[in-house]
């Protein structure tokens, strides 16, 4: 649907050219030229290409009256678009050098992705929540905690860059630029609890839902939805009991953000065919 | 000799040009400086100067209505204050007319013609010199332009080129190194281990940065006391060293030791107990006082002399390579300065 003469892929396609420009901008002044850009540019750019993807998003959720969530296009979209406004409204608050680089990259990579498949993005073309507000809500929030896990995994690379460096003694590329272990420990574990409070509200609403309408669930959206929920649950487990160090805590934060991302292709294909009569919902098929 | 640009003139006597013990001859302090800028502007061709005086350079620059004269007047001046013959001053000393002056005050206070390539401290000396300069009102209009648009290419400098980059120094090193692992260095405890001269300068150094919560250990209880009273903490004796290690998270040591303090073995209990938080170990003796096997711990993070060492030579390598652009830098800014004193009639007036 067209929105201020353009088209909704268009103003993704002009985001993604803003949050490209931003990584290599932020990349080559890191790496090149040896200085950190500066984080108020950064947050400005970063923060253009998300106002130019919201639009692109909201022009999208027109045509069905609610979220844009109806195929794996728009799913990797309104994730990249929940890891960047995170970025943008609780970044600030932790103050993390490179997150801005680290996130446009990550934004980057994956809008690239979902605009270079076409097949990703097979528009259901009617409303996709029918009257529920709720289950709406519920999906949004599911994905809105994918894109708090993708930052996890961002800092979570970021600690063990950083911790590597040190081992190592290699002082050169990112180091002098990146925060502290200790600082990037503490992140992570708030990103953490973040995500894993919004995926269980999402959670939380769906099994309302669910339980008002227990025909509607598709199993393996439901089995793919709760086991990403029970991976962070015992990632958190594990941390507070202090039974994995934080090098295995970071390379488990991203190796469940894989698997999450991975769960996100199964439950998407697991409507099928006919999406466009079975559009997506995380926990169930909602219509 | 040429004239042209006389009207601004520099004559610097510094460390690339005089052996130290002929730099002292020219070392001032204030009641002197105040002297010769009296000596100075007695002559009327001599309209606005400034003195730079430190530890490694003297340097006078002067505005002359008298670009011809106005080289003889200075150097007579110099001559009767410091009693050192002209022909022995022009031996020291170097000297710089125009744009050129401008191009070295920017250099010198970007900290680019310093021994410590990049070190930051001449810039307020340089401040601090201009204050007076100002107060005892010997700059004028060429002055203070110069000075002020000087600065901002100082900044400009160091902001958009890594030359003050880096800890070039081993103490101040590890303490980047310290923030690197834990931020904030006002909620670590610190152990220095030993008594001596590098592990008090490093202390000093953590303590600058916010450190506050120091242990002193030593072979003997008496030595710690006294190392205790003198820069602050707890005395530690170092035969109970297991006993309170995992109390800290960096541990300086340089002791004298036969054996190795520490090895993987009787880390891993103290690791343990510390429930996953860093450890900075930084291996200050020689022989080493940490065992090499410490380092494949998880966690602990350890560096020895000789790695600090190579750190500090690799941030001054940078540092250096970073003077080439710096120059360019202040070549371009100081062409500026000099065309806006042109445009404004306070030079090239002859």
């Amino acid at each position: 649907m067209s929105l201020l003469g353009l088209e909704d892929r268009q103003w993704i396609f002009l985001a993604t050219v803003v949050l490209a420009a931003t990584s290599v901008l932020a990349t080559y002044a890191t790496l090149r030229l040896r200085r950190k850009a500066s984080r108020p540019y950064t947050l400005g750019l970063v923060s253009f290409g998300w106002i130019l993807q919201t639009l692109g998003l909201y022009a999208r959720g027109l045509q069905y009256g609610g979220c844009p969530l109806s195929n794996r296009f728009e799913l990797v979209q309104f994730m990249v678009w929940s890891a960047i406004a995170l970025y943008i409204f609780v970044g600030p608050a932790f103050r993390v050098s490179l997150l801005g680089m680290f996130t446009s990259a990550f934004a980057t990579i994956f809008s690239i992705l979902s605009l270079s498949f076409k097949s990703w993005d097979t528009s259901a073309g009617a409303p996709i929540f029918g009257d529920s507000p709720w289950i709406e809500a519920h999906a949004a929030l599911a994905l809105f905690s994918y894109g708090s896990f993708g930052i996890l995994a961002l800092t979570s690379a970021m600690y063990l860059l950083q911790s590597r460096s040190l081992k190592q003694k290699k002082m050169g590329g990112l180091f002098p630029f990146l925060p502290s272990i200790i600082e990037l420990t503490s992140i992570n574990l708030r990103l953490l609890a973040i995500g894993f409070l919004i995926l269980s509200s999402s959670l939380a609403i769906g099994a309302v839902y669910w339980s008002g309408e227990i025909s509607s669930v598709d199993v393996p959206k439901l089995s793919a939805t709760i086991a990403v929920w029970l991976a962070y649950g015992f990632l958190i487990l594990l941390r507070y009991r202090q039974i994995i160090s934080y090098k295995q805590f970071s390379w488990a934060c991203i190796a469940v953000f894989a698997a999450a991302l991975i769960s996100l292709e199964a439950v998407d294909s697991s409507s099928g065919d006919d999406v466009e009569a079975t559009p997506y919902s995380p926990l169930s098929s909602q219509r | 000799m040429s004239f042209h640009h006389g009207e601004l003139l520099l004559i610097t006597v510094n460390h690339e040009t005089v052996s130290m013990e002929e730099r002292e001859r020219y070392s001032l302090d204030d009641s002197q400086i105040q002297t010769l800028y009296r000596r100075l502007h007695e002559s009327p061709d001599i309209e606005e100067s400034f003195i730079l005086n430190t530890c490694n350079r003297f340097e006078l620059y002067t505005k002359t209505s008298d670009p011809r004269n106005g080289i003889s007047i200075v150097f007579q001046t110099l001559q009767d204050f410091y009693q050192i013959e002209i022909k022995e001053i022009e031996k020291h000393a170097a000297t710089r007319y125009g744009q050129e002056a401008i191009k070295h005050l920017i250099e010198v206070s970007a900290g680019l013609r310093s021994q410590i390539t990049g070190e930051a401290e001449i810039f307020g000396q340089v401040k601090e010199a201009y204050a007076m300069c100002q107060d005892l009102g010997y700059a004028g209009k060429l002055i203070n332009r110069m000075m002020q648009k000087g600065f901002q290419a100082v900044k400009l400098i160091r902001s958009a080129t890594p030359i003050g980059e880096g800890q070039i120094n081993i103490s101040n090193v590890a303490v980047d190194l310290s923030m690197k692992i834990f931020g904030a260095l006002h909620k670590t405890s610190v152990l220095i281990i030993g008594t001596g001269d590098i592990g008090e300068k490093t202390a000093k150094a953590l303590r600058s940065r916010g450190a506050n919560d120091f242990g002193i250990a030593s072979h003997s209880s008496e030595r710690a006391e006294i190392a205790t009273h003198q820069w602050g903490g707890t005395p530690r004796n170092l035969e109970n060293l297991k006993s309170y290690l995992n109390q800290y998270d960096i541990v300086i040591s340089s002791t004298e030791t036969e054996r190795p303090l520490l090895d993987a073995q009787k880390l891993s209990e103290i690791v343990e107990a510390r429930k996953n938080r860093p450890l900075f170990l930084i291996d200050l003796g020689m022989p080493r006082n940490f065992d090499p096997s410490c380092e494949e711990m998880e966690d602990v993070y350890l560096y020895n002399l000789d790695d600090l060492a190579e750190i500090a030579e690799n941030n001054l390598k940078e540092r250096r390579a970073a003077i080439k652009r710096s120059e360019k830098i202040a070549d371009q800014k100081s062409a500026s300065i000099w065309r806006m004193l042109e445009s404004r009639g306070l030079v090239n007036f002859q």
